[in-house]
């Protein structure tokens, strides 16, 4: 099929083939970007249904003021390659991410400011080409949106608030992971409301197994509480950690249990996946995946929302709840962390320090720790608990990503990409600590590092959630 | 000859370069307080970090942070001496209060002569350190466009050729010729001030807050943006 062909029916195809530029065939857009397109979804002009999205978001938004002060300010410094791991690892100008976020920046100084519509009528070729998007909807796939290029930018600019911007409007084009869109479609829409399309019944099971493994480990009765309304929390984790990662599920539970909040939270059967990955492409994803969590709020009356080890449905949740859920009768966030922390600074936890002797590292998710929201409480809870603890260089605030981060952990195709490129500073930083166990409080992180390790040859270290190693090591009366 | 084309570049031009430059610059900031006001009351919450997003704007004007950088420290050092030239010398250059004097009334503290004469130097020095920073990091010349390669050059003309002016036996042209070009050159990058990147002169100090405020989304905006493209029936 040609595109754009449809949106032109009275002109004779041979005609209009000899007037338009050569167009990318689907085919080729498919072979470029295999792992970006839902074949159904791209239809018509490429260009000129990115301006009307573009359009529509900047209308309706509140990107525009920002985009405006973004496309005037750009000193073209380069402050922020010596902050990007990716380009430190390429050397690629399109790595840069002050021209990453220029591809985007151009395109809004063409079209959207006077000067740049004068400049685009008086030019020949003009900017907005198939092939420019696709270059878009790849590098800025390319970008983890970690942020730390921000913490370097004199003039202040967001490369991730732009990565985000430029995903959004492409998502609206089609032009998204398909892997982002499945995954998200399962969860809103499908009967399953989860990412991993996990049907109740199978995750009950796995509920009820994991009381029982607790019970044989700890000879305790911990329940998983379910449904239960009026709870101080509501809690939602990412779906993974109810099969893939249980210890984290497991060492949560035991954790509330222990500091006397057993009969304070609740899951949610209805919705329990606390994963949006609308924080990586869409605000319109990332508006109702917020809702439903409030709404179960709601339904079960909860006070408050707690959220697991995830460091992006953390910061969705932290960022966007007051947002989307009513201002300033939203119900406040907390992550599962800083609960633990704070009831460890009161007493009401004990660690055997002798349980886990093996060197201990910790991985800072880049949607916790850039902001500097959560860098010192795992740190003191690993302290009490680990006698061999070694931080990573650089760590906390200015942490490198896993190199899975802003969504592409969940393509399989960029693995690649991810475990040589993004994630290689990434494993000599692990492979530096000599640690056998790195603790990745985020299931997107500890997926990545996973293969990260993998990739890169790190056979003996063991990737964990937090509260893995606080079930080993906890003391329970 | 000469004498009236000083005269026009030192009372007209100059007049209108200042307005146009005022003019250019407030609509700038008209714009952005407007799009900023309507961010906020349109944003679901509405709690700004000013004091933040201020305090960032003041790290990144002060050295200290340059300093403690590992990479790129002696650029981002040029950057600031570079900065203090071009806005301490223009406007509190003994020569130059005299002329604010004489057009808007009003005079203020003058520098001494000789740390001018330093700060000048200084000045031009780190145009060329930020030319020559430019020219050495890859990153930074790749993505480069020609206003990045003008400008450092562009700014340099005015502090070499005032230089001359206050010290005529240095100059290898003549006093007028070198007046001259110092004014038009003055006045042709006030001119710009307002089309290229130096409008960041006003612009920095919101771009922190901006930042801030392009997260602050407004409830229901997804489903707006869905509406209006006609795409409210279809899912995910």
């Amino acid at each position: 099929m040609q595109l754009g062909a449809t949106s032109l029916p009275d002109v004779p195809a041979e005609t209009l083939a000899g007037l338009c530029p050569p167009r990318l065939t689907s085919e080729k857009i498919q072979e470029r970007l295999s792992y970006i397109i839902e074949k159904d979804r791209i239809a018509g002009d490429l260009p000129r249904r990115f301006l009307e999205v573009f359009a529509a978001i900047l209308q309706h938004t509140n990107y525009r003021q920002v985009i405006d002060n973004y496309a005037r300010i750009p000193a073209r410094c380069a402050n922020c390659s010596c902050a990007c791991q990716i380009y430190q690892r390429t050397n690629a100008p399109e790595d840069v991410p002050c021209y990453r976020s220029d591809l985007l920046l151009e395109v809004y100084r063409r079209h959207f400011t006077l000067r740049g519509i004068v400049e685009e009528h008086l030019r020949i070729t003009p900017l907005l080409t198939d092939e420019y998007i696709l270059e878009m909807a790849e590098t800025y796939y390319h970008c983890t949106a970690c942020r730390r290029c921000t913490l370097e930018c004199p003039l202040g600019i967001d490369h991730g608030l732009v990565t985000h911007l430029a995903r959004y409007v492409l998502s609206e084009i089609g032009l998204v992971p398909r892997a982002l869109v499945i995954s998200t479609r399962a969860q809103l829409e499908g009967p399953t409301r989860n990412t991993s399309a996990i049907p109740w019944p199978a995750i009950a099971d796995s509920l009820e197994f994991l009381e029982e493994e607790i019970f044989d480990d700890k000879s305790i009765k911990v329940k998983f509480p379910i449904d239960k309304p009026d709870r101080e929390f509501i809690f939602f984790a990412p779906v993974s950690d109810y099969l893939m990662e249980a210890e984290t599920l497991m060492g949560i539970a035991v954790t509330l249990d222990a500091i006397g909040l057993g009969d304070a939270w609740t899951i949610s059967s209805e919705f329990l996946d606390g994963i949006n990955y609308g924080l990586f492409y869409s605000d319109w994803i990332l508006e109702r995946c917020l809702r439903e969590e409030v709404d179960q709020a709601k339904r079960l009356r909860s006070q408050k929302i707690l959220i697991g080890e995830c460091g992006h449905a953390s910061r969705s949740a932290k960022a966007f709840v007051k947002t989307f859920g009513g201002g300033r009768d939203a119900p406040p966030v907390v992550n599962i962390m800083e609960l633990t922390h704070r009831a460890f600074k009161e007493g009401k936890i004990k660690f055997d320090p002798d349980v886990v002797t093996e060197r201990v590292t910790y991985h800072d998710p880049c949607n916790l720790a850039r902001s500097g929201w959560i860098v010192d409480q795992p740190r003191e809870l690993i302290r009490a608990f680990c006698k061999d603890f070694v931080e990573m260089t650089p760590g906390g605030k200015w942490n490198l990503c896993c190199g899975g981060g802003g969504g592409t952990v969940s393509v399989d195709e960029l693995r690649p990409y991810r475990t040589h490129v993004v994630g290689s500073k990434k494993a000599e930083q692990i492979a530096a600590t000599g640690a056998h166990y790195v603790i990745a409080p985020c299931a997107n992180c500890k997926k990545q590092l996973r293969e990260v390790c993998q990739d890169n040859g790190l056979t003996d270290v063991e990737v964990v959630g937090l509260h893995d190693l606080i079930y080993k090591a906890i003391v329970l009366d | 000859m000469l004498e009236s084309w000083i005269a026009l570049a030192r009372g007209p031009l100059l007049r209108l370069a200042l307005f146009a430059m005022a003019l250019g610059l407030l609509r700038h900031v008209l714009l952005q307080v407007w799009e900023i006001f309507w961010a906020l009351r349109r944003a679901g919450d509405q709690v700004v970090p000013w004091g933040l997003a201020l305090r960032r704007n003041l790290e990144w004007l002060l050295p200290w942070r340059y300093l403690q950088r590992k990479e790129r420290r002696l650029y981002n050092f040029t950057s600031f001496i570079f900065h203090v030239g071009v806005i301490v010398v223009p406007v509190f250059l003994a020569g130059h209060v005299a002329i604010w004097q004489q057009e808007l009334g009003i005079s203020w503290w003058r520098l001494p002569g000789s740390v001018a004469d330093w700060l000048a130097v200084a000045t031009v020095v780190a145009a060329v350190g930020l030319l020559l920073g430019r020219m050495l990091n890859q990153a930074s010349r790749t993505i480069s466009k020609p206003q990045d390669w003008l400008l450092p050059l562009l700014c340099a003309v005015p502090f070499v050729t005032g230089f001359w002016v206050a010290h005529p036996s240095w100059s290898p042209l003549g006093l007028q010729a070198v007046y001259l070009v110092h004014l038009l050159s003055a006045e042709l990058l006030i001119l710009l001030v307002p089309f290229s990147k130096l409008v960041h002169m006003v612009l920095f100090w919101t771009s922190q807050t901006s930042s801030e405020l392009g997260w602050r989304f407004p409830p229901g905006s997804g489903e707006r943006v869905r509406l209006s493209l006609g795409k409210d029936s279809e899912g995910v």
